[in-house]
């Protein structure tokens, strides 16, 4: 193995992550410190943060020696868990880093021409994997919990904990790198043996695989760490034959003084480790230049369709545009994530709600839920789609620049595919949630007749924003929306949607002071459809307004055209 | 403008920040003919060619394409020229058939038409077999190849190529030559970019060669060899002469050391 070749490779790895944060590459300087500023701080944080819990652990131990035997006692039980934590944390986080890497393909394709083994390319992917935020969170963990230690008097433990945290987090790696060259190679056979069914076999493949991963990270991310620990703490000795706990198991062994077992689980552990790594070299020999096949789509005689846009009155123009958009989304991988927000909406709440109620809704949070049901999704799609319509057409703008599009018809055709997606979309979770919560029939009618206006309000205003924005660059993913435009846009959606169901804030007043002052009912037996109404004016007139801006900044992109 | 002019740019300039990539350009190109635009890496020919289709706004100077200006009314430009970039990006997650049939819509094409065009183009260029893969899995060939048909379908009277022949095997290439002169009888006017020489020698009735900003030659190959006073040479030493990289001799035997 030659480790200057391992460290010139994950140099690459690093600095594409300059690609990654969109920085400018002319007149690029770069300082050494920080360069690798995030290490430094999760150093100096861990550190000051032992310190910190090091001295109230010693005021508080001083004078009470129960608190003294929960610290300790404690702080065992944290250091057994963290290697299984960092491990469950870095599955996540380098898998972030992977998807993150597969759009910088200079930098993550093998470089098979240069003297480099298919041993150090490994190794230094699964090293570069980690680099970011889940070295710095390692690092962050291993000194607070080093100088914490020495208060406590468990130095050998929290060194022990230390390597076996570091452990932990290249373990999560070579899964990850094992992972990711399978999914190269048996999904592009799965695609390839799928024939003209592969764009749906890739389209729910990719839902569902996104799907699984962002349940998993809230789950993660939103449960509670403390619960999170408590939950790995007690799992872990009763899973002990999962390889993925043996470095756990070795803590547990060593500091409950069992030797023979704590060097039979170190032993194993190595051995797992090592397994993985090889595993993961092999894969890499077998498959690492493996090119995924070409997707066939159709066969047979080409019979050009005018198609039901046509019909509906769009010109052939306008109906291409929206045919080719639909394409775009049911095809490209980080477009298709934009499905995943509705869907989301939907099962996170309701898995709550469903946890916490045993499956009865209140009344009040039937009606919450039923509200956010029906307009949250659609207005996030909206808003999401409006913002990265035109600048999806990433390094391909050239096509609509150098066509003879003119501003009304882009327009026209974006919008349109907005409020048709949205509007499929407000369909679909208005079915469940009139399923779900059984509202009223006029609830239903209100919450539908918002739900639309919100779509062709919020459409129209991210789209004029969207095409303002727009950010075409590709590398190492599609950016879409430059992040203040997308900070902008999100905000005047926001203010748009409070002010039309702004109509409706005396309703939800009346109806919460009601509870407290029964008498005051005034405002409640007004027909909500008079909100409406007033709803409706001033979502016409943000569209129309939004509208006339979005066309206007169209002219000024096709004009302006600097490519 | 004159009716046997296809392109006409007067003192068109256009800088970026501290670079002036074109500097007070005056070109007129005849309808029918086959203009060549070489120079260096960086001497504006890019840049040119994308304020012909008004890709890119001059700072300065009018121009002017088939008897429209562009400034005024670039949508119509558009309608009437067939555009390749140098190294086009297609739209990957389409299939070479769906990719061209979108092009036939967007330049309004009637339906029979469109058909009978992309067929005979995808049997031309040997992508018969293949039209229903999505672009993603074509080789750079390939993608090339989309890229002309894109430019050719709807019969445009200008066509602006940047390299075009770039990644193209040599039969495909041959059938684009002979292609580009069949179209020049039927009046079409095509301006080509390209550092490959031997093509724009073998292929072009005229030449221009921009060397930082500015034309620094103009004519036919007869012309130009009186300008740089070389009477026997080829365009490749023509080009290295007046653009002043002649000196390539010095600088192998500076990389031999």
């Amino acid at each position: 193995m030659n480790w200057k070749n391992v460290l010139s490779l994950m140099r690459v790895e690093r600095k594409a992550g300059r690609l990654i944060r969109g920085r400018k590459l002319t007149k690029y300087r770069e300082s050494g410190f920080l360069a690798y500023w995030p290490y430094w701080v999760a150093l100096a944080l861990g550190i000051a943060g032992g310190v910190l819990v090091g001295m109230v652990y010693n005021f508080a131990s001083t004078n009470d020696p129960e608190i003294y035997a929960l610290f300790q006692q404690g702080t065992l039980s944290i250091f057994l868990s963290l290697p299984t934590l960092v491990l469950v944390y870095s599955l996540v986080f380098t898998t972030m880093q992977q998807i993150q890497r597969s759009g910088v393909k200079i930098s993550s394709q093998v470089p098979y021409w240069l003297p480099v083994t298919w041993q150090e390319h490994t190794l230094a992917s699964i090293l570069a994997s980690l680099l970011g935020f889940p070295l710095a969170s390692v690092m962050f963990i291993t000194s607070i919990i080093t100088v914490f230690s020495v208060f406590i008097g468990q130095v050998l433990p929290a060194l022990l904990t230390s390597l076996a945290v570091f452990a932990a987090a290249f373990m999560a790696s070579a899964t990850t790198e094992i992972l990711r060259i399978l999914q190269v190679r048996f999904i592009g056979a799965v695609y390839k043996s799928s024939g003209r069914a592969a764009v749906w076999v890739r389209f729910a493949g990719s839902l569902l695989f996104f799907l699984v991963f962002y349940i998993i990270y809230f789950y993660v991310t939103s449960g509670g760490a403390v619960t999170f620990i408590q939950t790995i703490a007690s799992a872990q000795t009763a899973a002990w034959f999962i390889p993925f706990v043996w470095l756990g198991m070795t803590l547990y062994s060593f500091t409950s003084g069992l030797l023979l077992q704590g060097f039979i689980f170190l032993a194993l552990s190595i051995l797992f480790i090592a397994g993985l790594f090889f595993l993961a070299i092999l894969l890499n020999r077998r498959f690492g230049l493996y090119e995924p096949p070409a997707l066939t789509i159709s066969r047979g005689t080409y019979a050009p369709k005018t198609g039901v846009l046509g019909k509906l009155g769009f010109s052939m123009v306008e109906a291409a545009l929206i045919r080719k958009d639909l394409r775009a989304f049911t095809r490209r991988r980080e477009l298709m994530t934009i499905f995943i927000v509705p869907i989301v909406v939907i099962l996170v709440p309701l898995m709550q709600s469903l946890g916490q109620t045993n499956g009865a809704f209140p009344s009040e949070a039937a009606v919450f839920m039923l509200a956010m049901t029906f307009l949250f999704p659609a207005s996030v799609m909206a808003m999401s789609l409006g913002s990265l319509i035109i600048g999806e057409e990433g390094q391909v703008v050239w096509r609509i620049y150098s066509s003879p599009i003119s501003a009304k018809t882009l327009v026209k055709s974006k919008y349109f595919f907005i409020i048709f997606f949205s509007l499929i979309v407000l369909a679909i979770t208005g079915i469940f949630g009139f399923i779900v919560y059984h509202p009223s029939l006029r609830a239903t009618i209100v919450a539908y007749c918002e739900a639309v206006l919100l779509v062709f309000a919020i459409g129209a205003i991210s789209l004029s924003n969207g095409i303002r924005g727009a950010d075409f660059t590709e590398t190492p993913r599609p950016r879409m929306i430059h992040l203040s435009w997308s900070m902008i846009n999100l905000c005047a959606c926001l203010v748009a949607g409070i002010a039309i169901l702004a109509p409706f804030f005396p309703y939800v007043l009346s109806s919460m002071l009601s509870e407290i002052m029964p008498g005051l009912t005034g405002v409640a037996l007004l027909d909500p459809l008079l909100a409406v109404v007033v709803s409706a004016i001033i979502a016409i007139i943000l569209t129309a307004i939004f509208y006339r801006i979005a066309l206007k900044n169209a002219r000024e992109l096709l004009t302006k055209a600097e490519m | 403008m004159s009716e046997t002019y296809a392109v006409e740019l007067k003192s068109v300039g256009k800088r970026y920040n501290e670079i002036l990539a074109v500097d007070q350009v005056d070109l007129t190109i005849k309808t029918g003919e086959i203009f060549g635009l070489l120079g260096p890496n960086g001497s504006g020919k890019s840049t040119t060619l994308k304020m012909l289709l008004g890709l890119v706004q001059p700072d300065s100077g009018s121009v002017n394409v088939l008897g429209i200006d562009v400034q005024k009314d670039a949508v119509a430009v558009k309608q009437l020229v067939g555009y390749v970039p140098e190294s086009p990006r297609l739209y990957e997650f389409l299939t070479g058939i769906e990719y061209l049939d979108f092009i036939g819509d967007i330049y309004g094409m009637q339906t029979a038409e469109k058909k009978t065009r992309i067929t005979e183009y995808l049997k031309a260029l040997q992508l018969e077999g293949r039209e229903g893969d999505m672009i993603n899995g074509y080789s750079e060939g390939m993608k090339q190849k989309i890229a002309l048909i894109s430019a050719f379908l709807h019969r445009p009277k200008l066509l602006i190529l940047d390299e075009p022949l770039s990644a193209l095997d040599p039969r495909s290439a041959r059938i684009i030559k002979d292609f580009l002169h069949q179209l020049k009888m039927q009046g079409v006017t095509t301006i080509m970019s390209t550092h490959v020489l031997e093509i724009a020698q073998a292929v072009c009735d005229r030449i221009g060669i921009m060397y930082q900003g500015r034309i620094l030659a103009l004519g036919n190959m007869k012309e130009l060899r009186q300008m740089s006073k070389l009477p026997d040479s080829g365009l490749e030493d023509i080009f290295l002469k007046l653009t002043g990289t002649d000196d390539i001799r010095a600088v192998v035997e500076e990389l031999l050391k």
